[in-house]
C-alpha cells in the first residue's frame, strides 16, 4: 500500500504539474454524458447523495447534477442529503451510519486521505468496472488516478486537489522591520519573523501553528508533517513503517516548544473549537501575520466581508521552507472525493451520479469558487480558470508538492501527532520526552510491529 | 444521563400469586420505566461491556473484522500513562465543581434564599430566577456563554481588560481547569439549591423558636438544627451531582475540548476522543465501562453513607 503512495507521489508531481502545460494545449472537449460507462441502459429506483458543506458553495452543483440525472432517467429519483456541518463531524456521523446495520447513503463525499481506512473497513465500493468504461477518465492524469488507488483498485473520484501555502502579511513584515517582501530562507526564519512581529507590531497575532486535538487534521497536515519534512525527516519509511522518535521529529517538536513558549502562537489555539476558522479569518483581516494553511483558504478572502483589494496587496503566499534553505515545498493531496458505498443497493445509479457531477464545467467552476487545482486536466482549460492567477500559481506549486501518506493507519497516526504536539505546546512535556511518548502512542494505536525509531 | 438504581424490594409472601396480587399495581406502574431503562441504559451498558473485550473500530480492518481480545484493552488502559492524568483531572473537576462548588454554594444560596423568603424580601424572587436561569439553559448554550466570557480574542473578560489598558489574558490556556470548574459551578448550583430549598421548607419553624427562647445564636441554630435536618437529603444531592459531574461532557468539550494538552481531559472526554476521534470503539468502550464502575462505586458509597446517617 505504501509502495503505491510512493509511486503516486513522484508521478503525481509530474502529472499534476503537466496540468498547467496541458492547459495551454487545451484540446477538444465535449460535455460528458451523464452516465457514461454505466452498463445499465436505464436506471431506476432511488439513490441518496450525502455531502457536508458549511460554506454553501457546493449545493447548486450537487442539485444540478441530481436534476440532470433525473431528466435522463425518468424512473430514477435522486435524493440529496446536505449536512451543514464540518467535514470532520460529517465523517464521524457517516462512520456511525456505515458501521451500523441500517440504510446508508449511496454516494458519499469524504477526503481522499481516508480511502485506505474506508476500503479496509469494507465501507466503499471499488470503481474500476465503472471508470474502465468512463470516457472522461482519460482526462485525469495517471498520478491523480494513482492518488485514489488503494491495493490496486480505484475507490473514489477526486475533483479538486489539495495544496498549502505559507501566508505572510506584507504590512506586518514591513512594520516589524523585515521589509514588505520578506520571505523565510529557512524554517527557523518563520519564528524570527514571528518574534519581530510580536515585539514591534501591536494587536496582531504573530503566528498560528496548530497543535493538539483542537487543531484536528490541521495539526498534522498544516503543521507537524511539514515541519518534520522541513527538518529532513519523514513520518513513514520506504517499507511502510511509521517513524516515531527521530531527529526530525524532535526538531519539529522543539519548533513547537519555541513557538508556544515564546508566546508566538496563543495557547488559546489548543482549546478553541475549530481554531482554524478564527485563524483563517484573522489572516484574511490582517490580525494574524503568519499562517501555513490550505490553498483553498485564499478563496474565502476574495469576497465580503474581506477586502479583496487589500488581500491582494497584503497577503503574500509562498512555499514551506526547509531547515537548510533547500528547495521549498508544499503538501499535496487528492482533496475531497466522491465515493459509492459498498452497502448501496443501486450502485450503477450511484456511479452515474458521480459521473454526472464530475463533468468538465462543474469541476472548473467549483474549483474557481473554492480554489483548488483541478483534478481533470480539461477543466483547467476553461477560460475563467486560466484567468485566476492564484489558481495558476497553486497548480504550478503542485510541481513542488510532497504527498501525505495514504496508509490506512494515517487517521490513528494523526491522533498520536495531536497528543505529541499538544503536550509540548501546553508545556506538559519537553520535546525529547514528547518524541519518546510519540513512539509509545504510535505503537499503542497501530501496533508495535508497524513503528520504528531513527 | 446517569440512572440511579434503587434497592429492589423483596416481598416475603408465601406464594408468587399472592405476591403478584399484592404488588401487581406497583409492577404494572414500574414496567414502562424498567423497560425504558433496560432499552436505553442496561442494553447499551451490556453492549459496551461486550465491546470492551474486542478491538472493534469504526475504520480499517478492525471495523470489518473485529476480534475478541480478552483483557487487552483493560491492560492497555491501566498501563496508559495518560489515564492517571485523566482520572486526576476528573477527581479535581468533581471535587472542585460538584462537591466544593455546587454543593457548598447551593447550600449557602438555599439558606440565603430561604432566609430572604421567610422575611419576604422582594429581591429573593429575582435572585431565585437568576440562579435558575443558569440551570435551565441547555448545557451547550451555557458552554458558549462561558466561551464568550473567556475567549482570548473576542471574550468579554479580555475586552474589559483592554478597555482599562491591561493586556489580554489567555484564560483557557493558562487556567483551563479553573475555567471549566467555574462554568460548571455556575451551571449546576441551582440543582443543589433547589433540593436544599425544598428540604429547608420542611423544617418546622417552632424548632427555631424554641432554640431562640433557649438563647441559641444563629450559628448554633444552624449547626444543631438545620444541618442535621438536611443530612439525608445531602447524601442524595451529593450522589446526583457527583455522578452528573463525573459524566460532564458537553460543557468541557465546548470550553476546552480537554485541552490544552490533556489538562482538562476528564474520563468522559477521554472515552469520547478514543471512540469517536481515534475511532477505537473497543478501547473507548473500555474507558466507558471503567467510568460506569466508578459511578457505581460512588452510588454504593453515598447510599450507604446516607443510610448510616439516617
Amino acid at each position: 500500500m505504501n509502495t503505491r503512495a510512493r509511486v503516486s507521489r513522484r508521478t503525481f508531481l509530474k502529472a499534476t504539474a503537466a496540468t498547467g502545460v496541458i492547459v495551454a494545449c487545451g484540446g477538444p472537449t465535449t460535455a460528458p454524458p451523464a452516465a457514461t460507462g454505466t452498463k445499465a441502459a436505464t436506471l431506476s429506483g432511488t439513490i441518496t447523495v450525502s455531502y457536508p458543506d458549511e460554506l454553501g458553495l457546493k449545493p447548486k452543483y450537487v442539485d444540478k447534477a441530481a436534476t440532470d440525472l433525473k431528466a435522463k432517467y425518468s424512473g430514477l429519483d435522486v435524493k440529496v442529503d446536505l449536512q451543514k456541518i464540518s467535514s470532520g463531524d460529517y465523517y464521524t456521523k457517516l462512520l456511525l451510519a456505515l458501521s451500523g446495520g441500517g440504510d446508508v447513503p449511496d454516494v458519499i463525499h469524504v477526503g481522499g486521505d481516508r480511502i485506505g481506512e474506508l476500503a479496509d473497513a469494507g465501507y466503499i465500493e471499488p470503481l474500476d468496472r465503472y471508470v474502465s468504461q468512463w470516457e472522461d477518465w482519460k482526462n485525469y492524469p495517471d498520478a491523480v488516478k494513482d492518488g485514489v488507488k488503494y491495493q490496486g483498485k480505484v475507490w473514489a473520484i477526486p475533483y479538486g486537489l489539495d495544496m498549502r501555502w505559507l501566508y505572510i502579511r506584507r504590512e506586518h513584515m514591513d512594520k516589524a522591520g523585515l521589509g514588505a517582501e520578506w520571505t523565510p530562507k529557512n524554517v527557523d526564519d518563520i519564528l524570527t519573523a514571528a518574534k519581530a512581529v510580536k515585539d514591534k507590531v501591536s494587536g496582531v497575532i504573530p503566528y498560528a501553528l496548530y497543535a493538539g486535538a483542537a487543531g484536528d487534521t490541521g495539526t498534522a497536515n498544516h503543521s507537524f508533517v511539514p515541519l518534520v519534512w522541513a527538518y529532513g525527516g519523514d513520518i513513514i519509511d520506504k517499507n511502510g513503517k511509521w517513524i516515531g522518535d527521530s531527529p526530525a521529529v524532535r526538531k519539529a517538536l522543539d519548533y513547537y516548544a519555541r513557538t508556544y513558549n515564546g508566546g508566538l502562537t496563543p495557547k488559546e489555539l489548543l482549546t478553541t473549537t475549530k481554531p482554524w476558522t478564527a485563524m483563517r479569518e484573522n489572516e484574511g483581516k490582517g490580525t494574524l501575520a503568519l499562517l501555513f494553511e490550505g490553498g483553498w483558504v485564499y478563496g474565502g478572502w476574495t469576497k465580503a466581508p474581506f477586502d479583496p483589494a487589500a488581500v491582494q496587496k497584503n497577503v503574500h503566499y509562498v512555499l514551506h521552507p526547509t531547515s537548510t534553505g533547500g528547495p521549498s515545498f508544499t503538501i499535496g493531496g487528492p482533496g475531497t472525493c466522491w465515493y459509492v458505498t459498498a452497502k448501496s443497493k443501486n450502485k450503477d445509479a450511484a456511479w452515474a451520479y458521480i459521473a454526472q457531477w464530475n463533468n468538465k464545467d462543474t469541476v472548473a467552476k467549483l474549483n474557481i469558487e473554492d480554489p483548488h487545482p483541478v483534478a481533470r486536466t480539461d477543466s483547467a482549460d476553461v477560460a475563467e480558470f486560466k484567468a485566476q492567477q492564484y489558481l495558476v500559481d497553486s497548480t504550478e506549486a503542485l510541481k513542488k508538492a510532497r504527498f501525505i501518506p495514504t496508509d490506512a493507519n494515517y487517521g490513528k497516526v494523526i491522533g498520536a501527532i495531536q497528543k505529541a504536539t499538544g503536550r509540548v505546546a501546553a508545556g506538559e512535556m519537553s520535546p525529547d520526552d514528547a518524541a519518546k511518548r510519540y513512539t509509545d502512542d504510535l505503537k499503542q494505536a497501530i501496533g508495535a510491529d508497524k513503528v520504528i525509531t531513527q | 444521563m446517569t440512572a440511579v438504581g434503587a434497592g429492589a424490594v423483596r416481598p416475603r409472601s408465601p406464594s408468587a400469586t399472592t405476591a403478584f396480587r399484592r404488588n401487581g399495581a406497583y409492577v404494572a406502574g414500574l414496567t414502562p420505566a424498567a423497560l425504558l431503562l433496560t432499552l436505553f441504559f442496561v442494553g447499551p451498558s451490556l453492549w459496551a461491556l461486550y465491546t470492551s473485550f474486542t478491538n472493534k473500530a469504526l475504520v480499517g480492518l478492525d471495523a470489518a473484522r473485529p476480534r475478541f481480545v480478552g483483557l487487552d484493552n483493560y491492560l492497555r488502559l491501566f498501563s496508559d500513562p495518560d489515564f492517571a492524568t485523566v482520572i486526576l483531572n476528573s477527581v479535581v473537576f468533581v471535587v472542585g465543581s460538584a462537591i466544593i462548588g455546587q454543593f457548598v454554594l447551593g447550600l449557602l444560596l438555599a439558606l440565603l434564599l430561604d432566609h430572604a423568603e421567610r422575611r419576604r424580601y422582594r429581591l429573593a424572587t429575582v435572585a431565585y430566577a437568576a440562579v435558575l436561569l443558569a440551570w435551565v439553559n441547555p448545557t451547550l448554550i451555557a458552554g458558549f456563554l462561558w466561551v464568550a466570557m473567556f475567549d482570548f480574542f473576542y471574550g468579554s473578560l479580555n475586552t474589559g481588560l483592554q478597555l482599562v489598558g491591561l493586556p489580554p489574558v489567555d484564560w483557557l490556556g493558562r487556567f483551563p481547569m479553573l475555567a471549566v470548574i467555574i462554568a460548571n459551578i455556575w451551571r449546576g448550583t441551582a440543582f443543589t439549591m433547589l433540593i436544599f430549598l425544598g428540604a429547608l421548607k420542611t423544617i418546622p419553624t417552632d424548632i427555631y423558636e424554641a432554640a431562640r427562647v433557649d438563647g441559641a445564636n444563629a450559628w448554633r441554630r444552624f449547626w444543631d438544627h438545620t444541618l442535621p435536618s438536611l443530612r439525608p437529603i445531602a447524601a442524595l444531592a451529593l450522589l446526583s451531582i457527583t455522578m452528573s459531574t463525573f459524566g460532564t461532557f458537553i460543557l468541557i468539550q465546548t470550553l476546552t475540548n480537554g485541552g490544552p494538552g490533556i489538562r482538562t481531559e476528564t474520563i468522559a472526554l477521554y472515552a469520547f476522543h478514543e471512540a469517536f476521534r481515534s475511532y477505537a470503539i473497543g478501547y473507548g468502550s473500555t474507558i466507558a465501562v471503567v467510568m460506569l464502575a466508578l459511578n457505581a462505586a460512588f452510588a454504593v458509597f453515598y447510599l450507604r453513607w446516607s443510610r448510616a446517617r439516617a
